[in-house]
């Protein structure tokens, strides 16, 4: 599984309705591996870029390949067992017990009429047992805090043993100690089952702190990309955000952190 | 939940010559609601203009009080008070319509959806045949006393849940259902006395003096003035309940005023002029898509679309049929003008990115083992009660003996077993399309193939003189075959996105009806035949019909829960589903075209008025099943039961006479899910 390709490679991607461009064409790879955070303001085309990816809609013109070959080549089922997408408002699910919505993530790999087998099953209890659902395995989606139900979707994602996560925005509805626990997981999976990851985060220590690639995309244009050591710094930030920035070290990591001057 | 409709009025713009072609939100550059309003009012002026000429040159140069002037009394004393009638008449069921759109959040409603009409024609023809008396106090006071029984019923049965926008609409459905199904009923048993019921039905808008138009313009103006006051509470709806409770205002209470306001403009529309049903479902969604995006231009637009319609078609109305226009209803002919102009503007409907959930508001407790037990000896019961328990030649109750039954379980097999199997059908038909759309409203009827089979059936009995045999099955056939061919080509552009499928379907549906309308109030006998044909009855079903369907029954339904994966994923939406690899352009129209398949296996079998598909699913629901594999296959044994007893009761309950099962199926099903919508939920 650690070896298989999994590189996004974007070739002047571009994306516009009517005549209002959203994304400017865009030319950069992803090697799909670690945790990527795509950072910009509000409006930069972040989450528009992450649906790209996602085949959730069809870029205006350019080229996306995945793997080295282009997305819309690859069939629903077979794109959908290799990258998972996670919106950012997830819909009501009503009516749903988590266990069941997390089963959903299996619909790749069984198909319409497959069968459910044990390997499925398996997979379900894993995704429950790593994010910590199995306690709130037999509740009403609906029912569920916030928190909750983030953790239920993304469980769903698990499930579905994808190479690649898109989550956009997973974290800006939660607590700090539910940041840190999504992003926690974020990190396991990818550390330990080698899943690449790619976030859109507005919370820029949190990405510093968790990320290993970010993208800084502002207006529709990329300005920044590297590690994050490379985009903290006050220059970098205040051309991304345009607000006066400072950075301080962390006393614990000794890395940049990022705090709005006033 | 918002479903916002920012589209373009594209055949005005194509008239106007724009060149911008692309919608990019509300903010889109759009002619505007006053170019639709300024088209109609040039094609109402054209046809007035031509309407009026004569009779208007002839007055003027007539010098007044000239003696006996049939031309000029005509003018001043039909022809006109009939034009400002249709004017008050659109305006205030536009305004109904888009009140209920906006306060019941569902782009399907309109005034008939809470049984408006529905109350007013059975109180007509309860009164015609019982209390003839009644109608000398005034024909559209007991219409009024009809409309307004039945909308004091929908709230009676929504109290508990708080008015809930749901339950309103499920409960509005169930009581027109139920009053149209006994009026209907009435008319086939009593048809000679009830023939006129027909021209009212169709909404007949003939005048012979200022007095209605006057009386309802005065009517409607009142009411008019409290929804000033309604308009911006209103406008927060949009908002969504909670943001609503948050500005300090009452959902519940809102929702009771707007919906008594709006139902009260329709009922005196209805007490006047009879059922002009299309218009208030299709001036709103004209409005909204033709650029008003805040509730109160869409209330403005709507008004003033609906009244214009309304007029443009009475003009045309009078224009070509002349001296007989005095019966052919104009509310018929509406849906004729109508249907094609909200077709046309479809592809600039904006797909909603998510369907609204519908079964959450109302998760029962989970079915356990005892239940199934029940349900099971239950069905067990039912059975054996429908086949042993009849009447005999002299009308007495008789329990099925064992010499007996060699010779009269022939006869009672084939009817039953059809009725169950046409039950099970539509059913998962229903099942299936609500599911698909996310709309409690959607049943098998709302695709249109049971239309286009009854449009069928109408020109061969029309044409052809017949409708029985393998002629008419065979044209009820190709009609659905069309129709499914006309939606399945106007939905691939949009992906068959649900909420287009769906209008399309109810556009299909007014076109037809108001086709099936039009040949009713034409007096001809065999509209008698047809409404026979269209409530279905399965007194002449014989085994091999039977056997076709019990088939049927069994593929097709089997077939269905092939399908269950899509029918959890897709109602979370479209891109979970596509984020999931759900194909879903292909699922969608598979799911289309089984639905259509069952909904014409059943069809044969029980006509095209397939209550059981809306009801079973609801039942289904409400009982708290709602893994997929579990609704499908509650919602074929819900549907089977309640067609079983339905048939049942149509053998007995009149007996000699044999009441149409698909009628009675409205009637047995109907108070039975008033009863669960009644039962209290596990979560509230």
């Amino acid at each position: 599984m650690k070896n298989e390709i999994r590189t996004l490679a974007l070739e002047k991607v571009e994306f516009g309705v009517g005549d209002r461009t959203i994304l400017q064409p865009l030319t950069t790879t992803l090697s799909g591996r670690g945790v990527t955070g795509l950072v910009g303001q509000n409006g930069s085309g972040k989450s528009t870029l992450l649906k790209l990816l996602a085949r959730q809609q069809r870029a205006t013109s350019g080229r996306i390949a995945f793997g080295g070959r282009a997305i819309e080549e690859w069939s629903d089922r077979e794109f959908a067992r290799k990258v998972a997408y996670l919106p950012q408002h997830t819909p009501l699910a009503a009516g749903l017990l988590v266990r069941e919505l997390v089963a959903m993530g299996r619909y790749p790999w069984h198909g319409a009429l497959g069968r459910f087998g044990p390997a499925d099953q398996a997979a379900v209890d894993e995704a429950l047992a790593l994010t910590g659902t199995d306690t709130i395995a037999d509740r009403f989606v609906e029912t569920l805090s916030g928190g909750e139900r983030q953790r239920a979707w993304f469980a769903m994602l698990v499930a579905q043993q994808a190479q690649l996560l898109l989550l956009d925005e997973p974290i800006s509805a939660l607590d700090v100690a539910h940041q840190v626990a999504v992003l926690r997981l974020v990190r396991r999976l990818s550390e330990e089952h080698g899943v690449g990851v790619v976030i859109v985060i507005h919370e820029i220590n949190m990405a510093a702190r968790f990320c290993d690639q970010m993208i800084a995309l502002k207006n529709g244009s990329l300005i920044a990309q590297g590690p994050p050591a490379e985009l903290m710094t006050t220059e970098q930030l205040e051309a991304i955000y345009e607000v006066h920035m400072g950075t301080l070290e962390h006393p614990d990591t000794h890395s940049s952190m990022a705090y709005v001057r006033f | 939940m918002r479903r916002r409709f920012t589209a373009i009025f594209w055949a005005l713009r194509q008239l106007a010559g724009r060149a911008a072609l692309t919608v990019s939100g509300p903010a889109a550059a759009s002619p505007g609601p006053l170019f639709s309003a300024l088209a109609l009012m040039a094609l109402a002026g054209a046809t007035l203009a031509f309407l009026l000429a004569k009779p208007l040159t002839h007055v003027l140069n007539q010098p007044a009080a000239t003696g006996y002037d049939v031309v000029r009394m005509v003018l001043l004393y039909a022809t006109l008070p009939r034009l400002v009638m249709a004017l008050v008449c659109g305006a205030g069921l536009g305004a109904s319509g888009a009140i209920l759109q906006q306060v019941l959040r569902n782009p399907l409603a309109a005034p008939t959806t809470l049984g408006i009409d529905a109350g007013a024609r059975l109180a007509l023809a309860l009164a015609t045949l019982f209390t003839p008396s009644l109608l000398g106090v005034g024909r559209d006071v007991v219409a009024l006393l009809g409309s307004a029984i039945s909308t004091l019923l929908v709230f009676a049965l929504v109290r508990r849940r708080e008015f809930s926008a749901l339950s309103l609409v499920l409960a509005g459905l169930v009581v027109s259902l139920y009053c149209g199904a006994l009026s209907a009923i009435l008319v086939l048993l009593h048809n000679r006395l009830l023939a006129s019921l027909f021209i009212w039905g169709g909404g007949s808008l003939s005048q012979q003096s200022w007095g209605p138009s006057i009386g309802l313009g005065i009517r409607l103006g009142t009411l008019g003035v409290l929804l000033v006051l309604l308009v911006r509470p209103l406008s927060v709806m949009d908002l969504g309940e909670e943001s609503v409770r948050a500005l300090g205002l009452s959902p519940a209470r809102l929702r009771i005023l707007a919906v008594a306001v709006a139902a009260a403009m329709a009922a005196f529309v209805t007490s006047s002029v009879g059922v002009i049903g299309f218009i208030g479902l299709v001036a709103p969604i004209l409005a909204r898509l033709s650029g008003a995006r805040r509730f109160a231009g869409q209330l403005v637009w709507s008004t003033i679309i609906g009244a214009l319609l309304l007029l443009f078609t009475d003009g045309a109305v009078q224009l070509f049929t002349g001296a007989t226009s005095e019966f052919v209803p104009t509310g018929a002919v509406t849906a004729v003008l109508g249907s094609p102009l909200l077709l046309i503007l479809l592809p600039r409907l904006k797909t909603v990115v998510s369907p609204p959930s519908f079964t959450g508001s109302r998760i029962a407790a989970p079915v356990r083992l005892p239940g199934v037990l029940i349900a099971a000896s239950g069905c067990a019961l039912l059975i054996a009660v429908t086949l042993l328990v009849g009447r005999g030649p002299a009308g007495q109750w008789q329990l099925l003996s064992l010499e007996g039954w060699r010779h009269v379980v022939v006869w009672r097999w084939p009817r039953l077993s059809a009725s169950a199997a046409a039950g099970a059908l539509l059913g998962v038909a229903g099942t299936i399309l609500q599911r698909l759309t996310g709309n409690p409203m959607a049943s098998p009827e709302v695709l249109g193939v049971g239309a286009g089979a009854i449009l069928a059936t109408a020109l061969s009995l029309f044409v052809f003189g017949t409708a029985s045999g393998l002629g008419a099955t065979m044209a009820a056939m190709i009609g659905g075959a069309v129709v499914l061919g006309l939606i399945v080509a106007l939905g691939r552009r949009s992906n068959f996105a649900p909420e287009r499928v769906l209008l399309a379907g109810i556009a299909l549906d007014a076109l037809i009806d108001a086709v099936v309308g039009v040949l009713s109030a034409t007096g001809d006998p065999r509209a008698v035949v047809l409404l026979g044909w269209m409530s279905g009855s399965t007194a002449e079903v014989g085994p091999r019909d039977a056997v076709q369907t019990g088939l049927a029954a069994v593929l097709l339904v089997s077939a269905s829960l092939l399908a269950a994966r899509w029918l959890a994923i897709l109602p979370l939406g479209a891109p979970q589903a596509t984020a999931l690899g759900v194909p879903l352009a292909r699922a969608r129209l598979l799911l289309l075209l089984l639905a259509a398949a069952l909904t014409a296996a059943a069809t044969p079998v029980i006509g095209p008025l397939t209550f059981v598909g809306l009801m079973a699913s609801h039942i289904v629901g409400t009982l708290g099943i709602r893994r997929p594999v579990s609704a499908l296959l509650g919602a074929a044994v819900a549907g089977a039961a309640v067609m079983a007893v339905a048939d049942w009761l149509a053998r007995v309950a009149a007996f000699p006479i044999q009441l149409p099962t698909g009628l009675v199926a409205a009637m047995a099903g109907a108070p039975f899910l008033m009863v669960l919508l009644n039962r209290r939920s596990a979560f509230s």
